[in-house]
Order: C-alpha cells, then sequence, then structure tokens
C-alpha cells in the first residue's frame, strides 16, 4: 500500500518521467496500432518488433554503450530493411502475404539473437541493460530516455492526428483515394515509418517480443465499444495507458519484474472484458439478449393456448392442462405463467387461468400475424398449408405493427388462415 | 462498328492492359461524346472493371494512353468522379454514411486540410439526391446493398465533376434504388455531365443508355443506341469468350516474362 501511494502520488521526480513516458508511448502505440487493425496488417507490426532486434544489438555493438541514439537508429534501420523486404518480397515473388511475413520475422529475430550472444560472449560490462530490450522495463528510462522516446511518441501521434483524413482513406478506400488524387503511395509510406517508430519507441518499456500487443490489443479491445473512428483512437489510447502505468507499477514494486508481460496480462484482461461485457458485440450482452427473445416467446405461445382454448368455448384452462402442451418445459411455463399475471395479461382463480382484456388483445395479435403470415406463405410463395405453420410460429414474434399492415393491405383485410381459422380482430367478439 | 467523335471528352488510343503480364484487354481504341449517358456492356471477365480503372490510372497499362478533356488524367483529376465496385471496400470500417460521403470531397480540399461546414453541407445536399437524408449519421455496416450503393454514389457527387465513371452502381441493389439511381444518372447527363457506367445486364441496357460501349478482352462496339444494339454485335460481345485471344494470353502468362512490355 505504501508502494502504491508513493507511486501514484508522482512525488519521485523519475517515477513521474516514466510515468509521462508510458502514457506518450501508450497513446501512440494505440493510434498507430488500430489503425494497422482496421487495415487487417496486425501481422505486420508482429515482425517489424521481431526484426528490429538486430539493429538495436548492432546500435549497442557501435556505440559500445547504452546510447539510445545508436539503439534508436539501429531499430530503425533495421525494421525499415524488414519492411521494404516485405513488400518487396510480395511485389516480386507469388508467397503469400503471410508467409513472408513469418520468413521475415524468424530470420531477423534469429539473425538479432545471434548478435545478443556475441554482446554476451563479449564481456562488455554495459551489456546487462540489454536483455531488457527483449521484455522491456519502464523502470529503466531515465531522462535521457524520455527525451528520445517521449519525443518520438509525440510526433507519431502529431501525425496521425494531422493525417486523419489520409489514414483513414488509406485503411477504407485506397483506390478512391488515388483516383481522387492524391498520393495514396506517399502516405502509405509514412504510415509505414510510423508503425516503425511505434515499435521503436517501445523497446525500452516494452520490449521487443511483446510491442506487437501493445500496437494491435488496444484497438481490438475498443473496436467492441464503438463504432466510430476518433471514439475508436481515444478509447483504444486509455486502454494502452492503463495498462502501461499498470506494468509499470508492478515493474516498480517487484524490481526483478519485466513490464512487458504484465502490460501484456493487462490488455489481455481488457480485452477479455471487452470481449464479454461490451454492449451489442460482447458475448454476454448477445446471451441475455437471445434469452430475454425466448423467454417473450414462451410468454406468447401460453399467451396462445389460452386465447385457442377460448376459441374452443372453453372459459379457461387450468394450470395441468397448459403446462401438458409444454410436457418438457413444465418448470418455464410455470415461470411464464406467474410473469404474465404479473404483468396483468392473465388472471388466475384458484387453479383456473382467464385471460385479461389486455392479455387478450395481445394474444389476438400473435394469433393473428400467425395466421397472417401463413396465409401470406400459401397464397402468395405457393407454400401447401400443412408446410406453413414452422414458419409462422417463429415470425409471430418478431412480425412489426408496419408489416402486419403491410400484410393486411396485401391480403386485402382476410377472414380466414389456409386451415380455415378465423383471423382475429381487436372488435371481434371472442 | 466503331464511331469515333471530334473534340471527345474521352479519347482511348491503343489501350492494352495485362495482369501479372497476361493481356485482359488487347488493343481499346475508341472515343466519347460529352453529356451523355454511356453503358460498358460485355461478359464476366471481359475487362469492363479493368477499363474503368486503367481510365482512372488505378493500372498501369502495357501500351496505349487516356486522353481525357484532351489533357492527361493528372491535370483533370478535379473533373473526374470515380464509383468502385461495392466489394472492393470493407464495409465494417468504423465510419458513418456522412464520413464515407465526405470522402468525395478531399480531393478538392487537398492534402491535410479538414473537410469544414462547407464540405458538410455539400455531402448532405449529395445525400438528399440519392434519398440517404434519414441515414445520415448511421454506421455503414448497417446499410443494406442497395444504400451502400446509394453512399458511394453521393460520395461521387461530392467531387463535383463532369465526367463520372461508375464501376456496376446497380449490382445487388433493389429494383427500387435502380430506378431511382437511373433517374438520377439521366438528370445529371440532361445537365450535361457526361456518366459512363459499367452494366451487366443487357436488357435494362438498353433503356437505360443511350451511348454503347461492347467489349469482350477487344473493343466490339462503340457507338450510339441506334447504331450499335444489333443482333450480330450483341453476338459477337456475349458470344462466349473469344477462343483464340484467351488462348494467347494463356501462352504469354506463361512466359518467365512480360514479352508485351516495350
Amino acid at each position: 500500500m505504501e508502494d502504491f501511494l508513493y507511486f501514484f502520488s508522482f512525488q519521485d521526480a523519475s517515477i513521474a518521467f516514466v510515468v509521462l513516458g508510458i502514457t506518450l508511448l501508450g497513446i501512440g502505440s494505440a493510434f498507430v496500432g488500430t489503425f494497422s487493425f482496421l487495415d487487417n496488417k496486425a501481422l505486420l507490426g508482429d515482425a517489424i518488433s521481431h526484426a528490429i532486434l538486430p539493429g538495436i544489438c548492432l546500435g549497442f555493438m557501435l556505440a559500445g554503450e547504452k546510447n539510445p541514439f545508436f539503439i534508436v537508429g539501429g531499430a530503425i534501420a533495421s525494421g525499415g530493411l524488414a519492411t521494404y523486404l516485405t513488400s518487396w518480397l510480395k511485389d516480386n515473388t507469388k508467397l503469400s502475404e503471410d508467409s513472408i511475413i513469418a520468413v521475415v520475422l524468424s530470420v531477423f529475430f534469429g539473425v538479432g539473437i545471434v548478435f545478443l550472444t556475441i554482446i554476451q560472449k563479449s564481456g562488455n560490462p554495459e551489456m546487462a541493460g540489454l536483455n531488457q530490450f527483449i521484455f522491456g522495463n519502464a523502470i529503466g528510462i531515465v531522462e535521457r530516455d524520455l527525451w528520445i522516446y517521449g519525443g518520438l511518441s509525440l510526433g507519431i501521434i502529431g501525425v496521425l492526428v494531422f493525417m486523419l483524413k489520409e489514414f483513414q482513406l488509406l485503411v477504407f478506400n485506397p483506390d478512391f483515394g488515388k483516383a481522387l488524387g492524391l498520393p495514396m503511395h506517399q502516405i502509405r509510406l509514412v504510415f509505414n515509418i510510423l508503425i516503425i517508430l511505434a515499435v521503436v519507441i517501445g523497446i525500452q518499456a516494452i520490449g521487443v517480443v511483446l510491442m506487437a500487443a501493445l500496437l494491435i490489443t488496444p484497438g481490438a479491445a475498443a473496436r467492441f465499444w464503438t463504432d466510430r473512428l476518433k471514439t475508436l483512437l481515444v478509447l483504444a489510447a486509455v486502454f494502452a495507458i492503463i495498462s502501461g502505468i499498470f506494468g509499470t507499477y508492478v515493474s516498480y514494486t517487484l524490481p526483478q519484474m519485466p513490464t512487458g508481460p504484465w502490460v501484456v496480462v493487462i490488455l489481455s484482461f481488457i480485452a477479455l472484458l471487452s470481449f464479454l461485457f461490451a454492449p451489442k458485440k460482447g458475448i454476454l450482452y448477445r446471451f441475455f439478449h437471445r434469452k430475454k427473445y425466448i423467454d417473450k416467446t414462451q410468454r406468447d405461445h401460453v399467451l396462445k393456448s389460452v386465447y385457442k382454448a377460448e376459441e374452443l368455448g372453453r372459459h379457461a384452462l387450468s394450470f395441468e392442462e397448459l403446462t401438458q402442451l409444454y410436457p418438457n418445459q413444465k418448470k418455464s411455463i410455470n415461470k411464464s405463467i406467474k410473469e404474465l399475471e404479473r404483468e396483468g395479461q392473465l388472471f388466475i382463480n384458484q387453479n383456473l387461468i382467464k385471460l385479461t382484456k389486455p392479455g387478450k388483445m395481445e394474444a389476438k395479435r400473435i394469433v393473428r400475424l400467425h395466421r397472417l403470415w401463413e396465409l401470406y406463405l400459401n397464397e402468395y410463395m405457393n407454400i401447401a398449408p400443412d408446410h406453413v405453420h414452422e414458419s409462422a410460429e417463429k415470425l409471430e414474434h418478431l412480425l412489426t405493427p408496419e408489416l402486419e399492415a403491410l400484410l393486411e393491405n396485401r391480403l386485402n383485410y382476410p377472414r380466414l388462415d389456409p386451415h380455415q381459422e378465423t383471423i382475429p380482430r381487436d372488435h371481434d367478439d371472442i | 462498328m466503331i464511331k469515333h467523335i471530334e473534340n471527345p471528352i474521352l479519347e482511348i488510343h491503343d489501350l492494352t492492359v495485362s495482369y501479372d503480364q497476361s493481356p485482359v484487354l488487347w488493343n481499346v481504341d475508341f472515343s466519347l461524346p460529352a453529356g451523355k449517358l454511356i453503358g460498358i456492356l460485355g461478359p464476366n471477365g471481359a475487362g469492363k472493371s479493368t477499363l474503368i480503372k486503367a481510365i482512372m490510372g488505378l493500372i498501369q497499362p502495357s501500351s496505349g494512353y487516356v486522353k481525357i478533356f484532351d489533357q492527361d488524367l493528372d491535370n483533370v483529376r478535379n473533373k473526374i468522379s470515380y464509383v468502385p465496385q461495392r466489394e472492393s471496400v470493407d464495409w465494417n470500417f468504423p465510419a458513418s454514411v456522412l464520413d464515407v460521403v465526405l470522402m468525395g470531397t478531399y480531393g478538392k480540399l487537398g492534402l491535410f486540410k479538414r473537410p469544414g461546414k462547407k464540405e458538410k453541407e455539400l455531402a448532405l445536399s449529395c445525400l438528399e439526391k440519392v434519398g440517404m437524408t434519414a441515414y445520415v449519421h448511421r454506421q455503414i455496416s448497417e446499410l443494406s446493398g442497395g444504400q451502400q450503393q446509394r453512399v458511394f454514389i453521393a460520395r461521387a457527387l461530392a467531387q463535383e465533376a463532369d465526367l463520372y465513371l461508375m464501376d456496376e452502381p446497380f449490382a445487388g441493389v433493389d429494383m427500387n434504388t435502380e430506378t431511382a439511381i437511373f433517374n438520377l444518372l439521366q438528370e445529371m447527363s440532361q445537365s450535361g455531365k457526361t456518366v459512363i457506367v459499367v452494366h451487366h445486364d443487357i436488357y435494362s441496357a438498353v433503356n437505360y443508355f443511350d451511348w454503347f460501349i461492347m467489349l469482350n478482352l477487344h473493343l466490339v462496339a462503340s457507338g450510339p443506341k441506334n447504331e450499335v444494339v444489333t443482333e450480330e454485335l450483341l453476338r459477337k460481345t456475349y458470344g462466349g469468350k473469344l477462343n483464340l485471344l484467351s488462348k494467347v494470353s494463356e501462352l504469354i502468362r506463361q512466359k518467365e516474362f512480360n514479352p508485351l512490355k516495350d
């Protein structure tokens, strides 16, 4: 708890630096990543993040120490080479894009690991810090790093905000952009540079292996919550910042803990929550939505059964008679009856169930839709009368008043359905 | 039957286009008059979309050139409007109807400038013309095929061009939308705009267009309706793929290099 307060009060300037750095980094990578996610190019970010390892090592070898300028320079160079190679191979061979990306990723990462081993064998005392670039250590960010990584992040955010319209066109419909006369080729180039930079800014804090997750997951999780591009970008940035700061906090309290894996754990948790709970697209929402619909259809069926008994001249149905109609669903039928009584659609006297006035109106409406639809199928689609019931049983719950009016109109307010049963209207007698 | 024109709005000179080496359009050469509603007809795989894309500069031709308003394409982009095939984009992209129509104004805006009040008003008036005012803020993935097509046409209108190139605007749309779009195209051509439309259905085409381009890997005909809509030319256009041309294409495709490139 003490740690927690100390960390989040930001009284320590170095912690404030780190948090500022990780916030900028989160926004930058979430912005770029959201676009590459929408562009269905999620794997490219992964390839680039692995491909910058040899560049980092070369930068280290050239500088002989952990000089951020050399390391960032090397990372950008090898990331750029990997991106160029990917698109060159795509244009000049018949290989599919995912095999190209897999090859580029593994070759570059393999070379990087070889370099890393050479550096470790060399006994350079500075090399201890180099391992951090694989899984990241946000606590290792010092003021000098902040200027570089923070500055690059600000640059990325600036370019993206400035060129929002161009990138939107690039992802949605690049051919149209070209037809408008906009330089789509150059815009694609700028975007590729942004992806490389977005990966590079994360090498210290998140590490090369997991940086792809910080690029793609925020956008993918945010997509569950919104259909608006600007909201999507803001939400993705918020997710990235939350997970970034939390990962940093874990690295702070447990010094041996790398930051990258924790950031990914939190991000995945946010993505899982989005997947489960987001309105409309979340799976729980869809589950309850469906359940609600099924309950409603069952209540409709109960009303219909009582109404049909009335049609046959009975005044009421007993509980037993009603549940016997649905032998497998006794429990839920009882629940539906209670619910309908509460809504004032049914009237229960001792063991007998009767329709109230509003209940009867509703029952008539359902039966009417059922029989109108049967008649429509029979008359307009030439389906035999003994084949129309199943479809009507489903559509009676769905048809809207507008469609009802349209059906009535088309069929010219019919009196009987294909089975010679009366189509009930509100002002009939029974 | 290829009728050439003095002072054409669009001139295609000996255009050959290849995909992965193998030619899909052979030596197409025609010129078009202004202010007409022009249909491009031909069977599947005849190269109709390829022709449109080559005119728009989206594919590099192997040989030949295109002149629009007697100029190179890049000088007159502002006067040309393009409706790509509806299936060519991902409609799940997070954007509203208005966002998509606003894209039509990006060409005149140029790089880095954001659409403002003027552009928004233009976009709204274009949506009104295609009868989509009620859907301005609707997410594009929620639209029906016909509505998506209307949005694309509104976007093309927002380009405020003189020449319109439309790739299958009637594909997968309901009868109502087809009539509405056709009436709009007719209005446009009456006000002096030239509209070129790729169309697949010959029966409706005869009622819709007043000038025809008939394609089947090569140009079969180009001319006014009463001169080119003949049984003979239609049979030439739709009477199966030209066996010999397809065989030559196949031969070229199997080469390791492109023998047609200069």
